[in-house]
């Protein structure tokens, strides 16, 4: 795998093909950012309105820097693709915003100005702009997500005819192909429609369309989990590349921590809602500090090594509608002190890496268990995709 | 890891072979081709032991599954159940049934959901030929042996109402409370989630031990097979191509299709591994001719692509479908226990 940080951003816009016909996007001759891409502050959302509102994210804040990969782990329900449909608008009722702030970064104008976009804020004529362009998103089935009774060439062909309407025919089917090619499918497939595609090349085809636009900012919502191992190694694999080559941001999601630690720079965990852990992916893995995590790391079976009997995380997680007081996870941590269950803990620093945790064991005044409170091993893991903007969080972001 | 004395074969699967006719891309008017989904597998299935099935999705095993549950009819091939052949092709009786029962991947789908979980557990009972009177004992009881306590916390629940886990749980209770000798796990733990899939496979675990069951475990996650199984098989495209005791196949893969699954799982302990070089199997199809896996395999030579490979025996009961061994290993018939395959060549 080629390492991002040798690749300069700017060549990296000049290698895209047809990247400079931006006509009737938002900015046209955008220069490449190199800092934050997309920055949320306290998001918040619910389901429903009034006392019978759920809240499903709690007040989650992120930010995204040009060619990272932030993962984000969480369980089914704790809300990380809640989330994501919330800073892109692409909620439907009952789910309501209901704080927060999410802005979008389009990098700078002639003049020099940066150019931000409110996502929360923007009209949906804004909206229809950005969507696709700018950001764009790959949703967990990709058989659902393509339409049964259009060919692959028009799910192409009607993207380009709605984002770049100076394309030809032409022009609009050499792209597509190229897009093919990109993601290691042949030009035949175009003809095709999805039943006739496996798994694994549907989920190719909805990469493809999502890089169509060259966005900067692409969400992955659980893209590999209805695949086998195989293809999902071949497909992390052409993503890494991908990456490496057009340098877009991933917010990439799915329950599988052990994939993230790969593919991901930095680690977001969510539980019931919010974020407990967020640290480095190396770090994360090899020193873990909240229980939550500690536990999802050994909730996998290792390949290697004695068989030993795990324990995975006993319980399950909360009802949001029923949530406990104090810390989220206290009925399920085995480190639970009598703080944990009447204040609910802040996600706050606890070591030089830049990492997050929201747990009372890091506190203070409370010695932490064994587990929780390995050093921090700097392995080739963090070395392997390493970022190339900082990966420093804004200690604004605590709040 | 030899044999128990005391381990003995409930279900012997003797060259399971199901083929399905299919119209090819062309239309309806097509040729017909032959899929051949599942392709002359042999298995014993023995009390207390997990054999776990780990392929691909299109590998066959699912097939492979609905066919010792007879839900699927083999094209040709043999079931044994405790030493007495079952008449494949006739119609599942129930008392086969109870003795063989299925468990399936997702709960939300293989459990009514107009219905509490009582009717899912009381209804097999009574079909089954348990007395009225005492069904809705036996529905607890079954509750209590895949540990949901109390068991009246959860008999008149809803599907919905319950988690993926918990779900899982009750699908197992719903096969275990008529008593079968066998149990048939098609990807059970696959749509769980990561935090609650150890509680599962620890309780198959258990029930193995515990009860003496012969459980079929059917996987794509070549780690959770490592982690419960007593014996492993690897399927590609419809075949076993590597099968061992315990964990061997895993600890030692000799099949490069083996190979290929373990480098695909991710591990982040060792992220520096090669992995394989091998032709994107998007863009190439299962050989018809010699070893299904050539045009993938990065050791391809001449003879995989013109003559199908046997089985060779690579170590103590560990056997691999791949030219590559043939100098070391002799061929070994699979159909034929342990005790008799010895060195010579038996292959038909």
């Amino acid at each position: 795998m080629s390492d991002p940080l040798t690749t300069d951003s700017l060549e990296i816009q000049k290698q895209l093909p047809l990247s400079d016909d931006g006509a009737g996007v938002l900015p046209t001759n955008t220069t490449p950012i190199n800092g934050l891409v997309l920055e949320v502050k306290d998001l918040s959302v619910d389901y429903g309105w009034g006392e019978h509102a759920v809240r499903a994210v709690n007040a989650v804040s992120l930010d995204v820097h040009r060619s990272q990969v932030l993962g984000i782990a969480g369980e089914s329900g704790s809300g990380k693709s809640t989330l994501v449909y919330g800073l892109t608008r692409l909620l439907r009722a009952p789910g309501v915003i209901s704080g927060g702030d999410v802005k979008l970064n389009l990098g700078k104008d002639d003049q020099g100005n940066e150019i931000t976009v409110d996502l929360l804020k923007a009209s949906q004529r804004e909206l229809r702009k950005i969507r696709w362009s700018q950001v764009s998103i790959v949703l967990q089935s990709a058989l659902n997500a393509l339409n049964p009774v259009l060919r692959i060439s028009k799910e192409f062909e009607e993207i380009l005819k709605t984002h770049r309407p100076d394309m030809s025919k032409s022009e609009r089917r050499a792209r597509a192909v190229e897009l093919l090619a990109m993601v290691g499918l042949e030009e035949d497939r175009l003809a095709r429609y999805p039943h006739e595609l496996s798994g694994g090349q549907r989920q190719r085809i909805m990469i493809a369309l999502a890089l169509a636009l060259d966005p900067q900012l692409v969400i992955m919502d659980e893209p590999t989990t209805a695949l086998d191992v195989v293809t999902q190694r071949e497909i992390i694999n052409e993503l890494s590349e991908l990456r490496a080559r057009f340098g877009f941001a991933m917010i990439f999601i799915t329950h599988d921590l052990s994939l993230l630690v790969e593919l991901a720079d930095e680690i977001a965990v969510m539980y019931a809602g919010a974020i407990v852990e967020r640290a480095p992916a190396g770090a994360l893995y090899s020193a873990p500090r909240h229980p939550y995590t500690l536990g999802l790391l050994n909730s996998s079976p290792p390949l290697h090594g004695a068989r030993v009997e795990l324990e995975g995380i006993p319980g399950s997680p909360p009802d949001l509608a029923e949530m406990p007081t104090g810390c989220s996870f206290h009925q399920r941590c085995p480190y639970k002190l009598d703080k944990c269950v009447t204040d609910v803990p802040p996600l706050l620093p606890v070591d030089h890496t830049g990492r997050l945790v929201a747990c009372w064991l890091h506190g203070g005044g409370v010695s932490v268990p064994e587990p929780l409170a390995q050093m921090v091993a700097f392995s080739a893991t963090t070395k392997l995709h390493a970022p190339s903007a900082p990966a420093s969080p804004n200690p604004k972001d605590v709040s | 890891m030899s044999q128990n004395e005391t381990s003995t074969t409930q279900l012997e699967a003797r060259h399971l072979t199901r083929h399905f006719s299919v119209r090819s891309s062309s239309g309806f008017f097509g040729p017909k081709r032959i899929v051949r989904a599942v392709d002359d597998v042999s298995l014993r299935l023995n009390a207390g032991r997990v054999t776990a099935v780990v392929g691909e999705s299109g590998s066959g095993k699912s097939v492979l599954a609905r066919m010792l549950a007879r839900i699927v009819v083999p094209t040709s091939g043999d079931l044994v159940l405790q030493g007495t052949e079952v008449p494949v092709r006739s119609k599942r009786t129930l008392d086969y049934a109870s003795q063989v029962q299925l468990v399936l991947q997702d709960p939300f789908a293989s459990i009514n959901p107009v219905h509490r979980v009582r009717h899912s557990l009381e209804r097999p009972l009574l079909i089954h030929g348990a007395r009225k009177s005492d069904v809705e004992a036996l529905a607890a009881a079954a509750l209590r042996r895949v540990s949901l306590e109390p068991p009246a916390r959860f008999m008149d629940r809803y599907p919905h109402e319950l988690s993926g886990g918990q779900l899982q749980r009750v699908s197992i209770a719903r096969a275990l409370c008529v008593k079968p000798k066998v149990l048939l796990a098609d990807e059970p733990i696959s749509m769980l989630d990561v935090s609650v899939r150890l509680g599962v496979l620890n309780l198959l675990r258990g029930l193995c031990d515990s009860e003496k069951l012969a459980i079929l475990y059917i996987t794509h996650d070549i780690a959770s097979a490592r982690y419960i199984a007593d014996e492993t098989i690897v399927m590609y495209a419809g075949q076993v191509v590597e099968q061992s005791n315990g964990t061997g196949l895993i600890d030692e893969p000799t099949h490069p299709y083996t190979q290929l699954l373990i480098a695909s799982v991710p591990d982040p302990a060792d992220p520096a591994r090669a992995t394989p070089e091998m032709a994107d199997h998007t863009q190439v199809s299962i050989a018809q001719t010699g070893c299904r896996f050539s045009p993938r395999c990065p050791y391809v030579m001449d003879v995989c692509r013109t003559t199908e490979p046997p089985m060779f025996n690579v170590g103590d009961g560990h056997v691999s479908r791949c030219w590559l061994h043939s100098k070391s290993g002799e061929v070994v018939d699979v159909a034929l226990p342990e005790t008799q395959r010895g060195g010579t060549i038996t292959k038909k």
